[in-house]
């Protein structure tokens, strides 16, 4: 049976797969099974979200979910958007770090979201009443745990709720310095789900199988692998992401123990696979179902995706079934999606950088799935300048527009790079009662994704990004965070902290400090505590610790520092001789 | 020694299995030379950053025959307590096979 509710809404979506035989079966971090057909966890959701109104929480109400377990997060979040309420899902405990990141981390999330309770695992309680410092405890609101919740009593169908009404809030950073609340509308994230699972995207149909270990606190795990699974009314396989870091070798054996046709992972998942999968498990493996291995959130390496299709071949995997892609949460999720092969444009590296053009210097390289070539690089090429090779994110989705444009928002012809710019259906509602931060990112409709790329042939190419976020293992990192966590190193200047990633067009982030340090310090410590703090804040490795004298880091006339221009002298290697002093001088005034 | 001492007093003295395994594999995990001692931490002094943390916690699984549940993810931040937690869950383990 069916009930009786807005197809557009994501209970709406669960409600339409229960009527298949089909279902979840997720994969714990321990590598225990849980099988959850359709029809039930419709029905358990409805149990919980009976529960979750019984506690006397009302229709829009905003519900943070902090379960860690896949089986877990997953009847709560159809329970919470089941009774109406809007979920906020946000990262658990194990994967934010250590228990001090965690316990910041949720306590600015969960403040400024305004939820009016939190749904956990009974592990979480303890966690979130725990009173870090002097005074409040984590949650100020009402802790519900899922295993109280699932005991009903039950609804008799979800509640019904507007098209418009918001469907979701991301907080896709964990950024607590600018915790930022994307709004996805039901209609919103609906258009979203249409484009990825229909014809112009993946074509998903009921001979597919979802495989994924993307965290489900996240855009791409939650939209992209569950969210669209459901949609699809897929059979789906979903495990714990910590399951995939301690053993990578798990995705691909569950890719190939369940005939998975569809999975979708980073760029540094596919490296991972490479380092650590070892050449007797590969030989047990049968990837030859495989048929969109996406890849995105982050910079796409063209030689990640050669050498992976090199090394697993021989278990019947094909370089034809990437899918690399484009995306960010502000569109719900996914931009656009390169479903015909590969292509890798070569483009002359002194251009790009000096006149934002993409000057090919080759043909482009085409891996359709009828002519399963190697992506390897060019040979005998002689090139002026290094040949940089950026592979193709697709094209935008029936419906939705993209384009590039310059500084002004004109639009720029093919192969000059500039700001690429999106409008459609997808586009979120706005940032979470952030009316500021909402209007710098919506222009007329167009969302600024504060990415750059070009346009090619109609496929677009992605180069860098023009906002200061930085990107490692596909996870983002704020620099404000990162800069408060350093300010209150011992010999620094706490307003004197500036971090930023350099992008490297074909590689990771490059994580760069600069510090203007107090005069008594002893440089060789400082910049040792200084790494130490960012890796226990962060878990991140800084690349570069540059300590400078005070008065070295441009600022604004009200003595805010200026980052674009710190990284701009940086790379220009003016950063030094602008200001005062030399880096040998860093005691000195 | 081994007969000599009670079994508190050996993991208090001398490196016993466990330690010293578990340093071995911090040792082979690690993108540089480190030293590991009882005392390091694992983020702050050995340069682990999240994703080997978790390397480092499958291949202890792997190595030890243990399940490490998730809760103790959190909290580990020295070799001492990596240690002592094997110690216990290999501990757990050893009257049932």
């Amino acid at each position: 049976m069916i009930p009786n509710v807005t197809g557009h809404s994501i209970a709406g979506t669960l409600a339409m797969a229960a009527a298949t035989s089909r279902g979840i079966r997720a994969i714990e971090h321990d590598g225990r099974v849980v099988d959850m057909p359709y029809e039930w966890l419709l029905e358990e959701s409805l149990r919980i979200a009976g529960a979750l109104r019984a506690e006397g929480l009302a229709t829009g109400d905003r519900v943070a979910i902090v379960v860690p377990e896949v089986g877990g997060f997953i009847r709560a979040f159809f329970g919470v958007s089941a009774a109406g309420l809007v979920p906020v899902p946000l990262c658990p405990p194990a994967q934010a770090g250590d228990i001090a990141t965690f316990t910041r981390q949720s306590r600015e999330l969960l403040a400024a979201s305004r939820v009016a309770a939190v749904v956990v695992s009974a592990d979480i309680v303890p966690l979130l009443s725990n009173k870090e410092g002097p005074s409040r405890p984590v949650a100020t609101c009402h802790v519900l745990t899922i295993e109280e919740l699932a005991n009903g009593p039950a609804m008799a169908a979800p509640v019904a709720v507007p098209s418009s009404a918001a469907a979701l809030i991301q907080f896709t950073s964990g950024s607590t310095a600018v915790p930022k609340g994307v709004v996805l509308s039901h209609a919103g994230l609906h258009a979203n789900l249409s484009a990825i699972t229909g014809p112009a995207g993946l074509a998903a149909g009921p001979a597919d199988v979802g495989v994924s270990w993307l965290p489900l606190y996240h855009d791409m795990g939650l939209i992209g692998a569950l969210l669209a699974g459901v949609y699809a009314r897929l059979s789906l396989v979903i495990m714990s992401p910590v399951l995939f870091l301690k053993r990578p070798t798990v995705w691909l054996e569950s890719i190939s123990r369940y005939g998975g046709t569809i999975s979708f992972a980073p760029n540094f998942a596919y490296e991972l696979c490479l380092r650590r999968v070892k050449p007797s498990q590969i030989a047990a493996l049968d990837l030859s179902r495989w048929r969109v291995a996406g890849c995105g959130a982050e910079p796409i390496r063209c030689d990640t995706l050669a050498a992976f299709a090199e090394r697993f071949a021989c278990a019947g995997f094909r370089a034809s079934s990437f899918v690399p892609s484009y995306g960010l949460a502000e569109h719900s999720l996914a931009v656009a999606f390169a479903r015909d092969g590969i292509s890798v444009d070569s483009v002359d590296a002194g251009h790009l950088v000096r006149d934002s053009r993409a000057i090919p210097i080759a043909p482009m390289n085409l891996v359709k799935p009828a002519n399963p070539v190697n992506l390897l690089p060019l040979n005998g090429h002689t090139a002026p300048t290094a040949p940089v090779r950026l592979v193709a994110c697709g094209r935008p989705f029936p419906g939705h527009e993209v384009r590039i444009v310059d500084d002004d928002g004109q639009a720029l012809p093919e192969r000059y790079v500039g700001h690429i710019v999106a409008r459609g259906p997808s586009v979120m509602s706005g940032y979470f009662e952030d009316p500021v931060a909402t209007a710098e990112a919506l222009h007329d409709g167009w969302l600024q994704t504060g990415d750059l790329g070009y346009m090619a042939d109609g496929e677009l190419f992605v180069c860098g990004r023009t906002k200061d976020l930085i990107i490692r293992h596909g996870r983002k990192y704020h620099p404000p965070d990162l800069e408060s966590a350093i300010a209150s190193v011992d010999g620094i200047r706490s307003s004197g902290v500036v971090v930023f990633g350099i992008n490297h067009v074909e590689d990771a982030d490059e994580v760069v400090a600069v510090l203007e340090a107090r005069a008594s310090s002893t440089s060789s410590d400082i910049v040792e505590d200084v790494r130490r703090r960012v890796r226990e804040t962060a878990g991140l490795e800084l690349d570069q610790v540059i300590l400078t004298p005070p008065g070295t880091i441009p600022r604004t006339t009200s003595g805010k520092v200026r980052r674009s221009e710190t990284r701009a002298r940086f790379q220009a290697g003016t950063l030094l001789t602008a200001g005062r002093g030399s880096v040998a001088d860093g005691s000195a005034r | 020694m081994r007969g000599t001492s009670a079994p508190g007093a050996e993991a208090a003295s001398s490196p016993d299995r466990f330690e010293r395994d578990t340093l071995d594999i911090l040792k082979r995990l690690s993108r540089r030379p480190i030293d590991p001692g009882p005392g390091s931490e694992l983020l702050a002094d050995l340069g682990f950053d999240s994703l080997q943390v978790l390397e480092l916690v499958g291949e202890l699984e792997d190595h030890f025959n243990i399940a490490v549940p998730l809760n103790a993810l959190t909290h580990i931040r020295t070799v001492d307590q990596i240690v002592a937690e094997v110690r216990r869950l290999a501990g757990d383990q050893e009257p049932k096979s």
